[in-house]
């Protein structure tokens, strides 16, 4: 006998009322219903009381924070709220690099955990279990620790030729500041030199893609990166002069017992890098070795029976495919970069979160401002799984 | 089956989340500091006071290696337990050596009184769930810098890097007063005992906070002579205990207990001589302060309610007079002749310009 798909079996008469499958769920959802409804009721009476609300953010803030870069803020006439996003500016400034290093580091401690050479297969498992298996937090402090004590005083600063300083008030390097050039143009010159440049490399792309075609319909070389960069090496350096040097860099310099000019990498936003770098490279390097040995070994067999170089076979044949597996995986550790950027608080270093506690204790509002905190972090870990599901796509969305 | 199992333990949970959450809600409505508290009880009840020190400042409150707390608040702990409890080892030292949530462990019950160097304002006292008992330290906020630096005031110190505790006054008053004089600075800011660390390990040039505090952080130091205290004093700190708002029965026993053992002072009672005194009172005053008769009299009925009128007699006998207290703990560390916690009354001596303003109001 056949009954009809999607048609519900007939109601046992014999089932008692409780062991009924609607009974369940109806009382099932009931009763989540009404959890959630005193524990929403219980928090919106206590909000109540303690008067919800984020005026406070607008009021004066009457402190500075320190380690500001690109932006100078005196907090004297600037609102809280400005303080905080001072903060959470030099929070998304640490977790951007750290994400950049440790994505570098961690392929290539991956690949070369893989690697055919004993020694550096070696060296680069000893590399893992090190930083995978020690708290990130003993990392940060300890690398502030020898910043701080290791490096010399800014009286006897490590000079090399004047333009890099080391002491353990940071590292000075110079840094490229708009100039007004030989035409005297104004400072926004700099900007269609930028633009420029973005064109040469859209070029350099477009040249890059043709000769590529090129080489796979003749089977002939036709060298399409060096074409590329060539291309764009001249164009950079013509529009260069031809704009009159809009750009010149800036050298660092001391006065007395500070830096000026130049860019500073102060030691808190080293150490808290660092200390994030070395942490998630190490998972990040598990996660490529990982990959890559998820593929059949028929890949790499494949590629060198195909006469590809070792380092052909890894960026042509081997990373395309691991690519998928590492994508989803990779994009939790960059959401940890950014949750573990709070351990910002054991170094001095001025990250949202402290920030946040600043304002906390001069006006009261713990709530709410832990409300904020949380939103910022929710907010930035969104957009990081933004940028990361669009990769996913274009790889996955890739015929292999 | 094994799915409807999943499901009543997932109602199990979340049933059991949501007892917790009204069962802990319950405690903090109770504890809101909009209404009225009577901490006093609170403690008899306990037998414990609950005292929110800071355990990383050497000399007011710091924590030994072997676990103990040690230290110019600390005393004032001991004399409130001493006075209330009648033990003055029934203290519980709450770690409040974080600047930012000290007044969040107040507000929540955490603690019941917070004495840690915290200074008396106009804004803590309006905005926070804080109440300001008597001051028992009065300082300024400093400036400590190397002693080679060159830097002789604030005027010197354009582009510096200046360690500053932050959530504190200090931070304010260093913004406040660099806007003041037109000079730019680098703040570094963390935990007072992290900022201080980086200050000695020279990663700032200049370290601020209470005038006490850098000398307490100097003098335990090897190397102290390499650094000084410039005289230029930019603020006023009065250090006093905060209970919670709307609890002046405890504000009040707090308060007096203070001022007592300021008087006590004043009137030469000492630890050594208070059972002496409280049993043979030279006059009406002495015996009003211990809670004894005079002459065969009746007692001075000037116990609160909530403590009977030996509660200062009883805070002397544990930790002795103020000037007791500051002699044993801080010393000479940080001189006490003629500087603001002097006795109003020594003042005759002090050069002109100089002298002390502890003064304890009338007990009477």
């Amino acid at each position: 006998m056949a009954v009809a798909a999607g048609s519900a079996p007939p109601p046992p008469s014999n089932v008692p009322l409780l062991y009924r499958r609607g009974v369940r769920r109806l009382l099932t959802q009931g009763i989540y219903v009404a959890i959630t409804a005193v524990v929403i009721g219980y928090i919106y009476t206590s909000l109540d009381l303690r008067e919800f609300g984020f005026g406070f953010l607008d009021e004066p803030a009457a402190f500075k924070v320190g380690n500001q870069w690109l932006v100078d803020v005196d907090g004297v006439t600037n609102s809280r709220l400005t303080m905080y996003l001072v903060g959470v500016w030099s929070s998304l400034r640490a977790v951007m690099v750290a994400i950049a290093l440790s994505t570098v580091l961690g392929v290539l401690i991956g690949v070369a955990r893989l690697s055919s050479n004993w020694l550096v297969a070696q060296m680069a498992m000893l590399y893992v279990e090190i930083f995978r298996n020690t708290p990130l937090l003993v990392q940060v402090v300890l690398v502030y620790t020898v910043l701080l004590v290791g490096a010399p005083l800014i009286e006897n600063v490590f000079n090399v030729g004047d333009f890099f300083f080391v002491s353990n008030r940071g590292m000075a390097i110079p840094w490229p500041v708009p100039d007004s050039g030989f035409w005297g143009a104004p400072e926004w010159f700099v900007w269609v030199w930028v633009a420029v440049l973005l064109l040469f490399a859209a070029a350099a792309q477009r040249v890059r893609a043709n000769r590529q075609e090129l080489e796979r319909d003749t089977g002939q070389p036709h060298y399409a990166n060096r074409w590329a960069l060539a291309l764009f090496a001249v164009g950079a350096l013509v529009s260069f002069f031809a704009l009159g040097a809009p750009v010149s860099m800036d050298l660092p310099m001391i006065v007395g017992t500070h830096y000026i000019e130049g860019m500073v990498m102060e030691p808190e936003f080293t150490a808290l890098v660092a200390g994030l770098t070395l942490y998630t490279s190490a998972f990040i390097a598990e996660i490529v070795r990982g990959g890559i040995q998820a593929l059949p070994k028929g890949q790499s067999e494949a590629a060198n029976a195909v006469g590809l170089s070792g380092y052909q076979r890894l960026t042509l044949v081997i990373l395309p495919q691991a690519l998928r597996q590492i994508i989803p995986s990779v994009t939790n550790q960059y959401l940890n970069i950014n949750k573990n950027s709070s351990l910002a608080y054991a170094v001095l270093y001025d990250d949202l979160f402290r920030v946040a506690n600043i304002v906390q204790n001069k006006a009261g509002h713990a709530l709410e401002m832990f409300f904020v905190i949380i939103v910022t972090y929710m907010l930035i870990s969104f957009a990081i799984s933004m940028v990361m599901n669009f990769f996913n796509a274009r790889v996955t969305a890739q015929r292999i | 089956m094994k799915r409807m199992r999943f499901s009543l333990l997932a109602i199990g949970l979340v049933a059991m989340l949501a007892l917790v959450a009204v069962a802990c809600g319950g405690d903090n409505g109770d504890g809101d500091g909009a209404s009225a508290g009577n901490t006093v009880q609170t403690v008899k009840d306990r037998g414990e006071l609950k005292c929110g020190v800071k355990q990383t400042q050497p000399l007011f409150g710091f924590r030994e290696a072997d676990g103990t707390v040690v230290g110019f608040d600390i005393e004032f702990c001991k004399a409130i337990a001493a006075a209330v409890l009648k033990d003055h080892t029934k203290v519980e030292y709450v770690d409040a050596s974080d600047a930012s949530t000290r007044f969040e462990l107040l507000a929540e019950e955490e603690i019941d009184v917070l004495i840690r160097t915290t200074t008396i304002t106009a804004s803590r006292d309006r905005e926070l769930a804080v109440d300001f008992a008597q001051t028992t330290f009065f300082t300024g906020q400093g400036f400590a810098v190397r002693t080679d630096s060159g830097i002789n005031s604030t005027s010197d110190m354009g582009d510096a890097i200046i360690c500053v505790q932050t959530g504190t006054t200090t931070e304010q008053n260093v913004a406040d007063h660099f806007t003041d004089i037109g000079l730019e600075y680098d703040p570094q800011g963390g935990l007072s005992a992290d900022v201080a660390a980086a200050f000695f390990d020279g990663r700032c040039d200049v370290l601020t906070a209470d005038a006490s505090d850098l000398a307490s952080r100097i003098a335990v130091r090897d190397d102290a002579a390499d650094y000084k205290i410039l005289p230029q004093i930019i603020s006023k700190e009065p250090l006093a205990p905060g209970v919670r708002d709307y609890d002046s029965e405890w504000k009040d026993v707090v308060n007096w207990i203070v001022h007592g053992l300021i008087r006590a002072e004043e009137i030469g009672i000492t630890q050594a001589n208070v059972d002496q005194m409280a049993s043979n009172p030279p006059n009406t005053e002495v015996a009003r302060l211990l809670g004894v008769p005079f002459q065969g009299g009746e007692v001075a009925a000037l116990g609160f309610d909530s403590v009977d009128p030996q509660f200062i007699q009883r805070a002397i006998k544990a930790v002795g007079n103020y000037g007791e207290i500051y002699d044993r703990t801080i010393g000479d560390n940080i001189p006490r002749a003629c500087t603001l916690n002097d006795l109003v009354i020594n003042n005759s001596g002090c050069p002109d310009g100089q002298g002390g303003i502890q003064y304890a109001l009338p007990y009477r």
